[in-house]
């Protein structure tokens, strides 16, 4: 097994810190230390036994990053944006030329609450502890981005083992309004673990959209904690389109903290080779009135393996809550597989909450049906399965994101006619 | 056309067809009756290649044994089945669908992919004869329709693929009056002397609208008795009991 306690004159190799800031990165080494990294008897970590996975494919982990040159990013072409570039985790590009920049406020991430306690999640110590890049974006009250803004996250050919930890911070000022896609683009060609920790705070009436999408397939093994923050009034909506990473979990957390704030998660995914994904999510109601819709669906091919775990939390005061919950998962061989768990913590008497999951193979009249007319088995299976996971490329309002995402879904699916 | 000789067929180890015998030339129109569960969807899914039955016999389709042959070259290659059920398909544009399949079949004969806009002209003209709204094919695929709206759509791909062997597995079912007259429309003006038919029906009404040369019957897995269009009015007479 590989060894995964570090030693706390790595903070020094990182950076010169004060006394308080080492003291809380120090601690925080500590509560990871402690746990290290986990593994499956942790219910949280049942389904992806991270310790495992990491033991198996990495040698060790390197902390210390190459100087590498600033590489040439491929900007997207398809749709006029303002953009942000991140290069291994680092802010090092942006362009805001389609807003009023007094109203927008973009800067490294620095640390400035110190408080630390052992986390449920102990990457998020681990990240605490280690990172010192990433950024901290602010959209100030009563503005609304004219165009969508995408985040390129960038990650470079010379990566090797590595672990990188960044921390980004997103606000969004009351009454405003923004669309972003994180966008990961990859050239590394080697194996390197990814985590990062987010925070994305909604103030009153806020309305925040969100795409997260991968360009290409890459060795790259990324974990991703996320706490929003709702209040009163802002609405939240998450899609999520993650394919093409070796490992990828991410854990979201969702606290609605006003009256009538609403969050919709959703997510499509087409999983193949040993592609290994999750999705874990959990909605805190703490405030009446608040609506939250999550919907999952996976298709899976080769031996890939994929999981959700959605919890939805609702505290006493939260009446009226409205939790609505679905996993749908297609396996197309034997040989993958799909783990969910939903959960429901009530303790409210008047809500309305369902959940619901299901997995099995593609149906089997529908393939005979479109055999019938002239399709092959592969050009029908590849139908069924554009169509069910398009149901949720759908929902997005744009045509040009849209379209974008259809696209890159059906190329993945028409590389995927290829190689068999 | 068709030649099929002693074919059995079972699955699950239940035999279904037991020696059934038909033999149909080019431009004609066969009737099947049979009492229900005799095997008359199972001889359609036969032939149309669906998977999962044992089957032995003979099956010659335009001089040449289907054995080996898949579903979907068999539509290809011309034959087409319209289901007594058709399938629900939830997210497949209906629309999309008609022009994918029509291209599959039109490449594999060698012709060329049509174009949106001749297929949008084609699939106009061929819902207006069947008195469809367009709207329709915009929804999903069978996804909601009624039950006549999905018989009327199996009829729009029969006549937009243009097949050589058309097997109609109770299309009538079903369906209203002016329904059923307008799909025995829709299969009259798509007769001719190189397409043959295979109907099957429980009515003699259908028959009344669409002039079969030969009416067979189908009883516990085989043909057990041929004739004429008369043949069916007498059963509409005595029923299956009184026949043999
Ligand atoms: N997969 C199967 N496994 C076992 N028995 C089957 C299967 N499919 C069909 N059968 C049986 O085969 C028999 C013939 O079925 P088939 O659907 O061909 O009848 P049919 O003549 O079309 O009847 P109907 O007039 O009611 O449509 C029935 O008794 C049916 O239950
Ligand atoms: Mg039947």
């Amino acid at each position: 097994m590989l060894d995964l306690k570090i030693h706390s004159n790595e903070i020094d190799k990182i950076g010169k810190f004060s006394k308080e800031e080492k003291d809380y990165r120090i601690k925080n080494l500590n509560y990871f230390n402690d746990i290290g990294l986990p593994n499956k008897k942790d219910e949280d970590w049942k389904f992806s036994d991270l310790n495992a996975i990491v033991s198996k494919n990495f040698k060790k982990l390197n902390l210390k990053l190459g100087k590498s040159d600033n590489p040439k990013i491929n900007f997207i072409k398809e749709f006029e944006h303002n953009y942000i570039v991140i290069i291994n985790g680092k802010l090092t590009a942006s362009d805001f030329k389609y807003e009023e920049k007094n109203k927008i406020d973009l800067k490294p991430f620095t640390n400035e609450d110190y408080s630390n306690k052992k986390e449920n999640n102990p990457l998020v110590n681990l990240n605490h502890a280690l990172s010192h890049e990433g950024f901290f974006l602010e959209v100030k009250e009563n503005y609304k981005f004219n165009k969508v803004l995408v985040i390129y996250y960038f990650y470079t050919d010379d990566l090797d083992e590595n672990l990188l930890n960044s921390k980004n911070k997103i606000k969004i000022g009351n009454n405003s309004e923004i669309h972003f896609v994180d966008f990961i683009v990859n050239e590394s060609k080697r194996n390197f673990f990814n985590n990062i920790y987010e925070e994305i705070i909604l103030e009153e009436s806020s309305t925040l959209k969100n795409i997260y999408l991968q360009n290409d397939k890459s060795p790259g093994y990324f974990h991703k904690y996320t706490k929003n923050k709702l209040s009163s009034g802002s609405n939240l909506s998450s899609f999520i389109f993650p394919t093409g990473l070796k490992f990828n979990k991410l854990d979201l957390e969702f606290d609605l903290e006003g009256e009538n704030s609403v969050c919709n998660i959703q997510s499509a995914a087409f999983l193949n080779e040993y592609d290994h994904q999750e999705v874990k999510t959990r909605v805190n109601h703490l405030y009446p009135n608040c609506k939250s819709y999550q919907k999952v669906k996976n298709v899976l091919n080769d031996n890939s393996k994929g999981v959700y775990q959605g919890k939805i939390f609702v505290k006493d005061v939260a009446q009226k809550t409205d939790a609505y919950q679905l996993s749908k998962a297609v396996l197309l061989n034997e040989r993958s597989e799909f783990n969910s768990k939903p959960e429901l913590e009530i303790y409210a008497d008047d809500v309305k909450c369902s959940h619901g999951s299901t997995s099995g193979s593609l149906d089997k009249d529908s393939i005979y049906y479109l055999m019938t007319r002239g399709l092959s088995k592969k050009e029908s299976t590849k139908l069924l399965v554009e169509s069910f996971l398009n149901e949720i490329i759908e929902s997005i309002k744009s045509s040009s994101l849209r379209n974008f995402i259809k696209t890159k879904l059906e190329n993945q699916l028409k590389n995927e006619h290829k190689k068999h | 056309m068709l030649e099929i000789k002693n074919l059995n067929a079972s699955i699950n180890n239940r035999e279904i067809l037991k020696g059934l015998n038909i033999s149909i030339k080019p431009g004609e129109l066969h009737a099947i009756m049979g009492p229900n569960g005799s095997g008359k969807s199972t001889l359609a899914n036969v032939l149309s290649g669906k998977e999962g039955y044992k089957i032995s016999g003979e099956l010659n389709y335009l001089g040449k044994s289907l054995n080996e042959i898949s579903i979907d070259e068999r539509a290809q290659k011309g034959i087409f089945l319209a289901f007594q059920y058709p399938t629900e398909i939830p997210g497949v544009n209906t629309s999309n669908f008609l022009r994918t399949s029509l291209n599959k079949v039109r490449k594999a004969q060698g012709k060329k992919e049509i174009d949106a806009l001749s297929f949008l002209k084609l699939v106009k003209e061929k819902s207006d004869e069947l008195g469809m709204d367009e709207k329709m094919l915009t929804r999903q695929l069978n996804v909601g329709f009624s039950g006549g709206e999905k018989k009327k759509n199996e009829i729009l791909q029969m006549k937009i693929l243009d097949p050589s062997l058309i097997i109609l597995d109770e299309t009538d079912s079903g369906l209203d009056i002016d329904a059923l007259k307008i799909v025995a429309d829709g299969v009259n003006s798509a007769r001719d002397k190189k397409k043959s038919f295979l109907v099957i029906t429980h009515y003699q009404r259908l028959l009344n609208f669409i002039k079969p040369d030969f009416v067979h019957v189908l009883a516990d897995g085989k043909i057990v008795k041929s004739g004429t269009k008369e043949l069916a009015m007498e059963l509409e007479k005595t029923g299956y009991k009184g026949i043999n």
